[in-house]
């Protein structure tokens, strides 16, 4: 009955103050209050670039896959698919069948205003759509000369009439897709908010303004977005599906505390309604979480030592856990500042003998790098440093690898330079690119006092600090940038994705911006793109690795840690970076009114 | 000369700063402006989306075309979408402005209101105690940043280091209370910040007319000082107070709310343009920067007219 | 509302014999020979920090994570370790940097724009010079900043040129009308008469005159330019390498609230007594120069 209202209230809302609400409206809703560190900016499955957008996009739309909510290491999940799919001897030819009776919700954007059911034709649209221009698709490189036919129709003018002979519906809910050569990560491209199914009705009827009109299926619907916070309602036609802890990967030992049992053989969503918080600033969102305000905080580092009573292992402070549950996971992913090897001041140079010195250079400046005080000050020490680009989080990492390339050694730094015959006359000019904030700024500041415990010259590291992110991704995209300190999120559990930020066709402006050239590197990539997680697999890996260390490429990395605080009346596992969203169909509260307004 | 006359040559000569305002925002904002190609791609993009994103974003198109487009949209309102979260920026600037002047009118307000009347005692005792208090203590007032104000209320008012009564962050007005409860410590910095100046200014408009012929004659045959006082002095200095008042309305929702919007995450046009500038979102910029501009300039062109038609004297000065 | 006072109120100056008067008034003014010390005292600090005598080790990490202040650093450390004190010192370099490039240079160019509208009045240049002053005052000021950021490319020259850009205008508006005013004057009817050519005349004879104003109008500057910096460094369009109360207030927006104050206090503290020096002297002089206020 409340559910029938809502679309009234919203018409309401929008005309009115939005957000806001009556007091009696809301003691009668279950609502969860979710925080983010950043906002989505837009909503439209095609833009779902960053984790922001990922979250809610995942919990509007449908996507044929999602990961197991409570088993880790992450396994593989079906969504709207029925099952796994069927997939053919060579790998190549992938057969999906998809749940029937599915239906996007109601919409002006329909005939008569009513959702129509999702077949396998809008799973089809759902891909081709980004490869056509017009959608300026962000997601489009995760399927790019890997589907049959797809890029050569995109080639032929993105005509929608036209088929593409990898991307079939046999009928109405089978969807047949046919590869170039074998892809293990395609089940992962399908779970991510790029792969999120849109309706074509939608993407007409609202053009580029699908950004803030989302028409999906997925288990909520939007009730308004700002630049502060999103309310999302729950989708009263959302498929019926028991919820099973066995099938959802559940461990008894170590997620009994969480009290997940009382979902058993209830069909998700269970609240109402998502109320989520847009929190950039770290102190704010801690203010709203202790006043209440937020169910959920993604602990920011300044108050790590508010939380923790240990860093190793880590442990929260007792008395917290009388009215929170915490938890704490590395990312999937990783921060790392790679040199740009296009620059011959520091990369590669004609010259083999000044080649070697800039790498001699490099090398320098990796050993002089302190890791630990990197990870003291801007991670309170439970980041987890490793060399070179396989994070710990994934199955490859090798945890006995050698640490060199992470340890700081003064002496040895200087004994580089001075074989290499560099002194503070003849050192160049270094210039560390970032885009103007407090954070970065501050990193840069230690990067460089880092380089003075070397000799390196004060007024020879020079910032080069940029308005906006958009900026300073043109200027490394145009290789104009010489020490890039990014973060990569990964997006999909697979080492094959932290692998290719050195892949040499994935040059700037692709993502390989140090501009790593090494023909043996990119041999092993493409021998392990094709293959299925294995021994010999990892082994490629690591060779792979080992090449980028010894070449001195990247200063690399350390993946944060992540801590999670979370009031215990909401039942639930959070999570992020991939995966994360998912987990919002699935919490549940103990008190229907939280935190008493 | 007649008062249409003026009006007429007064309208013609906001020509050339109107296109002045719109040519210097467009070269700046626009033309050399924000580049967002590259977040709008997605990874490991082909050189052919490169050009594909930049003619979508219109920036591959001439000068002179991007410039007729710039103006057709300030006159249309027609000011297209942002480019960060793809809301249509007339829904954005309908959602913040009202937010906006929500919260900074209070404080205008009070601000305006403190200084006159602080003017107005240190103008009456003009050269005694009270005058070198009130001027010496708007000095420090006008010796504090901004941002200092801003971060010392917040630390005194909304957090257990001070008495923690007030919310640090947000916005969520739904009814007279809230209003208070949210409205206060940005009121009280936006008082801060500009006592000093207001009461400065309208000391030196007090004395001015404290200081004429008739005024003093008056008073030295013994005329009541608050009639005196409500009667002249007030009266005519409303021409210089409104001006003021009228001409800070535009910056002061712009700048003001900038600075306090951004920091207490309030989500005013302030806020939306704090994130234009840091994601450079040229649309929601130059939407923003041509319109307070425009806006600026019918505002001083409506002065002047006013102006005449109370008082034709103007006119000639 | 950046406050910045864009109209400050008007002085009128006199004949330029009167200097002595002048300074004679000035040391009696107690609060402008205060300012005036104060001033000097940062002067005398930021030439040291030139000099490379003292706050050379404000970018070197020489401590622990936010340590208590103690007699190794006397304001503690801030986030990276590095000593506040040496910070907030050289920063006192940076804000001379930018208060006396910006002041200096927006004041001359208000004066030459200034005098010429003046000079010509009524003519198309001074249309033109009104003409640029009514666009510059009519845009959003920080937005303004943020526009030349983007145009210059994050050069770290942005934010000067923007603020001499914007800050010229009530200077020139102070000078033409000055200049409006001198021109049909006895002693310059004279110069006129005797065949003297007209730049000689603005420039030797009524220049000097607007004096009291470009006084007052660059201490005024220097500390509306300081001002902004510091939001400007909030923003991320300000100061780009280096150290400066604005970036050390930035970096206390995301600490004070986790209780570490030191960048706050000590950037905010040197920030207000060189603003409060500063706004006495222009007082003094504004007070100085202008017969009215004789007490």
């Amino acid at each position: 009955m409340i559910l029938r209202v809502l679309p009234a209230l919203l018409l309401l809302l929008l005309g009115g103050c939005g957000g806001s609400e009556t007091p009696s409206d809301s003691q009668a809703l279950k609502v969860y209050r979710h925080s983010m560190d950043g906002t989505p900016g837009s909503l439209d499955p095609a833009h779902a670039s960053s984790i922001y957008a990922n979250f809610l996009v995942v919990n509007l739309y449908d996507t044929l896959y999602r990961y197991r909510y409570l088993a880790r290491p992450y396994e593989l999940a079906p969504n709207l698919a029925q099952g796994l799919p069927e997939i053919s001897e060579d790998g190549l030819v992938y057969t999906i069948r998809i749940k029937q009776g599915v239906k996007f919700i109601d919409d002006p954007a329909f005939p008569d205003g009513k959702g129509r059911e999702l077949t396998a034709h809008d799973f089809i649209y759902t891909i081709k759509r980004h490869f056509d221009p017009v959608t300026l698709s962000q997601g489009a490189w995760l399927w790019r000369d890997r589907i049959v036919g797809l890029d050569e129709w995109k080639g032929n003018g993105s005509d929608y009439t036209q088929e593409v002979a990898g991307l079939q519906a046999i009928d109405e809910q089978t969807i047949r897709i046919g590869l170039k050569k074998p892809f293990p990560q395609l089940l992962h491209t399908f779970t991510g908010g790029f792969s999120a199914i849109v309706a074509r009705e939608a993407v007409q009827h609202y053009g580029r303004e699908m950004a803030n009109h989302p028409v999906g299926s997925g288990p909520y619907t939007l009730r308004s977005v700002d630049s502060a916070q999103a309310v999302l309602d729950s989708n009263p036609g959302f498929r019926q599906e028991i919820f099973r802890l066995e099938e959802e990967g559940y461990n008894p030992d170590s997620q009994k505390h969480l009290g997940l049992e009382v979902l058993e053989g209830r069909s998700p969503p269970f609240v109402d309604r998502l109320h989520i918080d847009f929190i950039a600033e770290d102190a704010a969102r801690w203010n709203a979480f202790t006043s209440k305000d937020i169910h959920f905080l993604k602990v920011p580092v300044s108050q790590f030592d508010r939380v923790l009573s240990s860093r190793n292992p880590v442990k929260v402070i007792p008395s917290l856990l009388e009215s929170y549950r915490f938890s704490s996971s590395l990312e999937s992913g990783f921060v790392y500042t790679s040199f740009n090897l296009d620059d011959e001041r520091i990369g590669y140079h004609p010259d083999p003998l000044q080649n070697e010195r800039n790498q001699a250079l490099r090398c320098a400046i990796i050993k002089a790098f302190d890791w630990q005080s990197r990870n003291e000050v801007f991670y309170y020490g439970i980041g987890r440093v490793f060399p070179g680009l396989i994070p710990p989080t994934t199955p490859e990492f090798d945890s006995s690898a050698d640490r060199f390339s992470v340890e700081r050694d003064l002496d040895q730094a200087r004994a580089l330079l001075r074989l290499h015959d560099w002194n503070r006359e003849n050192l160049p000019v270094l210039e560390y690119g970032f885009p103007a904030s407090v954070t970065e700024r501050q990193m840069f500041e230690q990067f460089r006092s880092f380089m003075l415990d070397i000799g390196y010259p004060r007024e020879k590291i020079r910032p080069l600090s940029f308005a906006t992110f958009g900026d300073f991704f043109r200027a490394y995209s145009r290789r104009e940038v010489m020490l890039i300190t990014s973060s990569w999120t990964m997006d999909y559990p697979d080492t094959e994705n932290t692998m290719q930020l050195f892949f040499g066709p994935n040059m700037s402006p692709g993502s390989n911006s140090s501009n790593y050239n090494n023909e043996q590197f990119d041999q092993l990539y493409r021998d392990s793109a094709a293959m299925q997680p294995s021994e010999q697999c990892t082994e490629i890996y690591r060779k792979m690795n080992q090449m980028v260390i010894e070449d001195c490429v990247a200063i690399s990395g350390v993946s944060r840690n992540l801590l999670f605080l979370w009031d215990k009346s909401a039942i639930m596992l959070p999570d992020r970076s991939f995966v994360g969203g998912y987990f919002l169909r699935f919490v549940d509260l103990k008190d229907p009114v939280p935190g008493d307004g | 000369m007649k008062a249409s006359h003026y009006i007429g040559r007064k309208l013609l000569s906001g020509i050339p700063l109107l296109l002045g305002v719109t040519f210097i925002s467009f070269l700046l904002m626009v033309y050399f402006g924000p580049d967002k190609t590259f977040e709008l791609l997605g990874k490991n993009p082909s050189s052919e989306q490169i050009s594909k994103v930049r003619e979508q974003l219109g920036y591959d198109r001439p000068f002179l075309s991007r410039y007729a487009e710039y103006f057709r949209q300030l006159v249309t309102l027609d000011l297209g979408l942002s480019e960060s979260s793809g809301e249509r920026i007339s829904r954005i600037l309908a959602r913040t402005v009202p937010v906006s002047i929500a919260l900074v009118l209070p404080g205008f307000m009070l601000g305006n209101m403190l200084g006159i009347l602080l003017g107005l005692s240190a103008a009456w005792y003009r050269g005694r105690w009270l005058d070198k208090f009130i001027m010496g203590a708007s000095v420090l007032g006008m010796s504090i940043s901004f941002l200092v104000i801003i971060i010392a209320l917040q630390v005194l008012l909304c957090t257990p280091y001070g008495v923690n009564l007030f919310p640090a962050r947000g916005w969520e007005v739904n009814d007279a209370s809230s209003y208070v409860y949210y409205v206060t410590v940005p009121t009280l910095a936006i008082i801060f910040v500009t006592l000093g100046y207001n009461t400065r200014f309208y000391r030196a408009v007090m004395v001015e007319e404290l200081g004429r012929d008739h005024i003093q004659t008056a008073l030295a045959y013994g005329a009541s000082s608050t009639e005196l006082l409500f009667r002249h002095v007030l009266k005519n200095s409303l021409v210089p107070v409104l001006t003021r008042l009228m001409f800070s309305i535009p910056l002061v929702i712009v700048s003001g709310s900038l600075l306090i919007e951004s920091y207490f995450g309030i989500p005013g046009i302030g806020k939306s343009t704090f994130e234009a500038i840091t994601s450079g979102d040229q649309p929601v910029l130059k939407a923003v920067v041509g319109l307070t501009a425009v806006l600026f300039v019918f505002e001083q062109l409506l002065i002047d007219i006013l102006y005449r038609l109370v008082d034709p004297r103007v006119a000639e000065a | 509302m950046s406050g910045f006072n864009r109209h400050p109120g008007t002085l009128a100056a006199r004949d330029g014999t009167r200097s002595a008067h002048v300074w004679g008034r000035l040391r009696k003014n107690h609060m402008g020979m205060a300012g005036l010390v104060i001033v000097l005292i940062f002067l005398f600090i930021a030439v040291a920090a030139w000099a490379g005598l003292i706050g050379q080790d404000w970018s070197r990490v020489t401590g622990g994570r936010w340590e208590s202040p103690a007699t190794g650093h006397l304001f503690g450390t801030n986030m990276l370790g590095q000593d506040v004190m040496e910070r907030a010192i050289f920063s006192t370099r940076t804000a001379f940097e930018v208060g006396l490039l910006v002041s200096v240079l927006s004041t001359l160019l208000g004066a030459m724009l200034g005098a010429l509208a003046g000079w010509f009045s009524q003519s198309l240049l001074d249309e033109a010079v009104l003409w640029l002053k009514g666009v510059l005052d009519s845009i959003p000021f920080y937005l303004f900043v943020a526009a030349v950021a983007f145009a210059m490319h994050g050069s770290p020259w942005a934010m000067h040129i923007a603020m001499i850009a914007t800050f010229w205008t009530s200077t020139g508006r102070l000078v033409r009308g000055e200049v409006m005013r001198l021109k049909n004057r006895e002693f310059i009817d004279a110069a006129r008469s005797i065949g003297l050519p007209a730049h000689t005349i603005v420039i030797r004879h009524l220049l000097p005159n607007t004096l009291p104003i470009l006084l007052v109008q660059s201490s005024l500057v220097f500390v509306a330019a300081i001002k902004t910096e510091v939001i400007l460094s909030f923003l991320g369009l300000g100061v780009q390498d280096g150290v400066s109360w604005g970036l050390m207030l930035a970096e206390s927006t995301q600490e004070v609230l986790a209780g570490h104050f030191a960048n706050f206090i000590a950037a905010s503290g040197m920030l207000f007594l060189l603003l409060m020096g500063f706004n006495m002297l222009a007082d003094a002089f504004q007070d100085a120069f202008d017969d009215r206020a004789g007490l």
